[in-house]
């Protein structure tokens, strides 16, 4: 069984609906139960990177993906840090980056040395504005200094700290239920096809006017 | 596809259990999984090392699974080789992009040039079967003037074979696979009903068929390699539409439930997680068999005829890899083409909401289509592209979110909430083939001490023409059928070609017509590598539709004594 | 889905309706009989079944007498038999499609309206002897036939509001055009029922003002041709991967055929060449409905995944409709005999 009970999120387009729920249901095989039953279960602890890295790149993933702790929350920096702990890249590497585990190492050095350098203190003790304008600078390449020479801000920025946190968030069934999706599906797929067409097994979405109409149907999605 | 997906399926695959098949090789003591039956199996002959086989085939997909069935039902001893696992669709496939992550070819490889290429998801498949097993099973024609491009349409080179033989054998591949498409193809010569019916279309299908009646132009339901109708132990597709992590229903007609059984049973035998490193050659030029890694310790398999199949990255690699002192440019490089004239296809798309809810998940990702710009000559550069809709699971498409508009934060999720009344266009477009763009092998190995590939590639004029006209004609289509908040995503590319390629002239190709090596009269090349141009449509059916010939070709050599 | 398509107590209903909508008819001469050893038998069966299925049920019913003294009114419970079982076809089918179809026009709930009524008059019919015309069963057979074109129309409204049109896809995935013509067919039969309980001119059943057999035999063989253009549709959407989805589109036909033949050449071998077609067809009916139970069986997840494959699998309810109709005309064949005169 998974580690954290259903956690319908109330608010949003989808309310109460929770793609957990499908988890007995014909949508799931028991393959995928294996998987995600593992994926909920991570190690929350760095294992490759050092304890200082880990928590920098808690707060460049609580920037990334803004969520609310609570059990609905997806331990972002556990599945970056996972992922360099099993040390196999997506099947290409840019020429001008190090190996992942190592251009992570690096950069998130190079986050907390400049973090220190202009506000004396490491990234995860800036607050949100300062936080996020570094990030925004990183974004455009406009961080420089000595600690970047080996990871050039921009292109990690876009080939790491983008895809690799968004796609640990868009792997999580708390990202699949915020956003109406119907996850894992098989053996049973879809039916209904066209405009405005729902399967019953699928997120009702909230009309203005009508979300208790939505809620209701989606505590029914099995 | 990022990092951390693969790695995730990487754990994955070293899950504990001794049944994991990123382990454990399957195919072995006389049988292969059958794909088709939960804990089923095949019987298989098994070949010894040492045993001259008729062909050894190195890779199992579009190329090398349909040859290998082909041959193998001749008669012929045939021993297929594929560096990735033997899968189970309906065991090992869970509904999920990150853990079927496995299916990609994910080793080590370097991307440079102008317009680095991003690897691993779409374009290279590390399984028995290959990339079939995650394709989005689009299998379409290319058009007639695409195989004399050069005399045609005054761009790239010829292909060495003529567009009605490679039509002929485009009906037999579309029989082997019971392609599901349309009653009548709108664009091109006649050609016959598909094998099967088309699919329903989702509403992501029917925004395409608004926008192109809206503009006044043809569309029509996507030729799909997944039935619609049941097939043998193949069900109908449930329209699940996880189709491009695998198919965990075998409703998709890839290589490993269609010619791999075929091979099998017809008395090939099927190597998985058997990676060719070399092909040996000896003194009189001819082909000997080759070397590979297999359970932990490197062997030699003997052969009269070795056929590479790796496709446009691993094929090329495999003959550079093999130099010798007499070969030192590496096998068959005699024009010193071997790696070059790689190309890409552009994928470009554009994305936008409707009011409706859309649920674009739902069903094959490409269910409706247009060629319209692959039969109008009516434009400023070379070549054509085809335009399809789309629907990404919300890992690709946050990758989209990101990589085209690089939002993060609330922006980001804002945008991902809209996810269920998300449309899009996607073109697969002709890139021009350019000698600048190639296959060369960097200083750094692979797990196997290989060394792996060095990808270079850079767009010319005629591709960002062609991509910006794509955009724009496809921004215009979007927002006729009433698609809002519409952005462009510039940079994608899929599918591979060239670096392999075939011609009439010795100098100024690799492998002739019958995909025979010019220089090693024993060693044929059969995958999209050949392509001397990749044309405006996605690749998968030509590849098979050229093995079909091949395989012709080659029964047709022995018949004759001349293999 | 569970569907109570017979009132729990029908006997009961049955009553009900009848103090409702009795008319009042003269009693008839006593008719010439000519029975059918076929139908016959069917009857006996059917009673020895009520019988013992229901042992609570009133004299009247258990006693009936096993041998109509009427041909008429035999060809009009037949046809009540046929109406009843397409009538029972469309309720099942159509309760799967609109629900499909996530019931999103009101007027999808019309067909299980009437098709649920029209199962009811058929019973009622079928139990009913008397050589008279019923307001209730009239009323509600020509709603069934009234639903059938409306309902045609709305479906090929459906298939022609798509994007693209009339085109394969659209007729292969939209409201299926055919459907409808179900329950149509299913209110003729039973409209024309009505009108055979009453004589004719000369003490010949007719139907509309014209000899019942040929009229009967004439309904009959379109709704036959109508019921195998719809399997045929199908079928081909499906690709007859299966050869038995040739059997739906081959023996029907036939039987539609000799039907006319048999209606309009006559001749005792005619009759009798028509009437083993028919009860083929009757059986290509029931066995269709296995066959699709196993179609359902064999797609993804089989009838452990009935949520879906219920709705997109082979539909289960929808080969009776052969048998209703090939019902129809036995019954027609009833009427031919001694039309040769």
């Amino acid at each position: 069984m998974p580690d954290r009970q259903p956690d319908p999120v109330e608010e949003g387009r989808f309310p109460g609906y929770d793609v957990l729920r499908k988890r007995s249901s014909m949508s799931w095989n028991d393959r995928t139960r294996e998987v995600v039953d593992r994926r909920l279960a991570v190690e929350r602890g760095p294992r490759t990177l050092s304890a200082d890295a880990f928590r920098c790149l808690e707060a460049v993933c609580a920037q990334i993906v803004p969520q609310n702790q609570g059990p609905s929350f997806a331990p972002l920096a556990a599945y970056v840090d996972e992922g360099l702990t099993l040390g196999l890249g997506p099947g290409y590497r840019n020429a001008e980056l190090p190996e992942a585990p190592e251009a992570w190492a690096k950069a998130l050095a190079a986050l907390d040395a400049t973090a220190q350098r202009e506000h004396d203190a490491v990234f995860a003790a800036l607050d949100d504005a300062q936080q996020k304008s570094l990030l925004q600078r990183m974004q455009k390449g406009e961080l420089s200094g000595p600690e970047w020479t080996d990871v050039p801000p921009k292109l990690f920025f876009s080939q790491h700290v983008l895809t690799d946190i968004v796609a640990a968030w868009a792997a999580h069934p708390s990202a699949w239920s915020r956003i109406g999706f119907g996850g894992p599906a098989s053996p049973r797929g879809y039916v209904r096809m066209g405009f405005g067409m729902r399967d019953s097994w699928e997120a009702a979405e909230a009309h203005p006017g009508q979300e208790a109409k939505a809620a209701r149907e989606n505590r029914r999605v099995r | 596809m990022c990092a951390d997906q693969t790695i995730l399926a990487n754990r994955e695959g070293l899950r504990s259990g001794n049944l994991s098949p990123m382990q454990q090789v399957r195919a072995a003591g006389g049988r292969a999984p059958d794909p088709h039956v939960t804990g089923g199996w095949l019987s298989m002959q098994e070949y010894a090392d040492g045993e001259e086989v008729d062909f050894a085939i190195v890779g199992t997909g579009a190329g090398g699974g349909t040859l290998a069935a082909e041959l193998a039902e001749a008669g012929f001893s045939v021993v297929a080789f594929d560096a990735g696992p033997y899968f189970r669709p309906l065991e090992d496939f869970a509904s999920d992009e990150t853990a079927q992550s496995q299916l990609f070819w994910t080793d080590k490889r370097i991307v440079d040039g102008d317009n680095p290429l991003k690897m691993g998801s779409n374009n290279s498949g590390k399984a028995v079967g290959g990339s079939t097993v995650h394709y989005a099973m689009v299998a379409l024609r290319q058009r007639p003037e695409s195989f004399a491009s050069r005399t045609k349409q005054g761009f790239g080179a010829d292909w060495p074979i003529s567009w009605q033989e490679m039509w002929r054998y485009y009906t037999k591949a579309e029989d082997a696979l019971k392609i599901s498409g349309p009653i009548r193809y709108p664009w091109g010569p006649k050609r016959p009903r598909y094998p099967y019916r088309p699919h329903d279309l989702n509403a992501a299908a029917l925004m395409l068929a608004k926008g192109a009646e809206a503009l006044g132009i043809d569309w029509t339901e996507t030729p799909l390699a997944t039935v619609s109708a049941p097939r043998g132990k193949s069900p109908p597709c449930v329209y699940r539409g996880f189709c491009r992590v695998g198919c965990s229903t075998n409703a998709k007609q890839s290589a490993l439930v269609t010619f791999i059984p075929r091979a099998i049973r017809a008395g090939a035998e099927v190597r998985d997680l058997a990676m060719v490193g070399r092909i040996e050659v000896n003194k009189d030029g001819r082909a000997t068999g080759l070397h590979y890694h297999r359970a932990g310790q490197w062997r030699f398999q003997r052969a009269r005829n070795v056929i590479v199949a790796g496709y446009a990255i691993e094929s090329p690699r495999l003959l550079l890899n093999s130099a010798t002192d007499r070969h030192p440019d590496g096998l068959a490089n005699s024009s010193g083409l071997v790696g070059k004239y790689l190309m890409t296809q552009s994928n470009q798309a554009v994305f936008g909401v409707m009011d409706d809810e859309v649920r674009w998940n739902k069903g094959p990702p490409s269910l409706a289509i247009t060629e319209h710009w692959n039969y109008d000559d009516r434009k400023d550069f070379f070549g054509g592209y085809i335009h399809m809709s789309q629907g990404p699971l919300p890992v690709e498409w946050s990758s989209v979110l990101t990589g085209s508009k690089g939002l993060w934060g609330d922006a980001l999720l804002g945008e991902l909430d809209k996810y269920n009344h998300q449309v899009g266009l996607k073109m697969v477009g002709e890139m021009m083939p350019q000698e600048r763009n190639q296959v060369t092998l960097a200083d750094e190995v692979d797990q196997y001490g290989l060394r792996v590939a060095r990808i270079t590639y850079s767009w010319c004029d005629n591709d960002k023409a062609m991509i910006k006209h794509a955009l724009d004609f496809m921004q215009q289509q979007a927002e006729a059928a009433g698609v809002k908040e519409i952005f462009r995503q510039k940079n994608d590319t899929n599918h591979l070609a060239g670096t392999i390629r075939m011609g009439a002239d010795r100098r100024t190709s690799v492998v002739n017509a019958d995909c025979r090596s010019w220089d090693i009269p024993n060693l044929f090349v059969c995958d999209g590598s050949v392509f001397p141009t990749t044309g405006g449509v996605n690749p998968s059916l030509t590849i098979q539709a050229l093995a079909l010939r091949t395989a012709d070709r080659i029964k047709e050599l022995s018949r004759r004594g001349e293999l | 889905m569970s569907f109570q398509p017979l009132p729990a107590r029908p006997e009961r209903t049955l009553r009900l309706l009848d103090s409702l909508f009795r008319r009042n008819k003269p009693a008839a001469d006593p008719a010439r009989i000519a029975l059918d050893r076929l139908g016959r038998s069917f009857e006996r069966a059917r009673a020895t079944a009520i019988v013992a299925a229901r042992p609570g049920l009133p004299d009247a019913l258990r006693h009936q007498p096993l041998v109509s003294p009427r041909k008429g009114v035999d060809a009009a419970r037949a046809l009540n038999r046929a109406s009843g079982l397409l009538a029972f076809s469309v309720l099942t089918d159509s309760a799967l499609e609109h629900y499909r179809g996530a019931f999103r026009n009101k007027a999808m709930f019309t067909p299980l309206a009437t098709s649920a009524l029209t199962v009811a008059a058929s019973l009622h019919g079928t139990t009913d002897q008397r050589e008279s015309a019923h307001l209730f069963r009239d009323v509600t057979y020509a709603l069934a036939a009234v639903t059938g074109l409306v309902g045609t129309a709305f479906h090929v409204f459906n298939v022609g509001s798509r994007v693209g049109g009339f085109r394969w896809v659209n007729f292969f995935y939209r409201a299926p055009v055919g459907a409808p013509m179900a329950i149509l067919i299913s209110g003729l039969f039973g409209v024309a029922s009505e009108r055979l309980r009453r004589e004719g001119p000369g003490g010949r059943p007719t139907v509309f003002g014209l000899g019942a057999g040929r009229t009967l035999a004439t309904i009959t063989a379109g709704s036959m041709a109508g019921t195998v253009g719809e399997a045929w549709l199908l079928h081909f959407r499906g690709n007859f991967q299966n050869p038995a989805m040739y059997i739906p589109v081959t023996i029907p036909p036939a039987s539609g055929a000799l039907l006319m033949d048999a209606a309009i050449r006559g001749g005792e071998k005619r009759r009798t060449a028509a009437r083993a077609s028919l009860w083929a067809t009757v059986a290509t009916g029931i066995a269709g409905t296995f066959f699709h139970a196993y179609g359902v069986q064999r797609m993804m997840g089989g009838w452990r995944n009935w949520k879906q494959n219920l709705l997109d699998g082979p539909p289960v309810p929808t080969p009776p409709a052969f048998t209703g109709v090939a019902l129809a005309g036995l019954a027609a064949l009833d009427l031919l005999e001694g039309d040769d005169a």
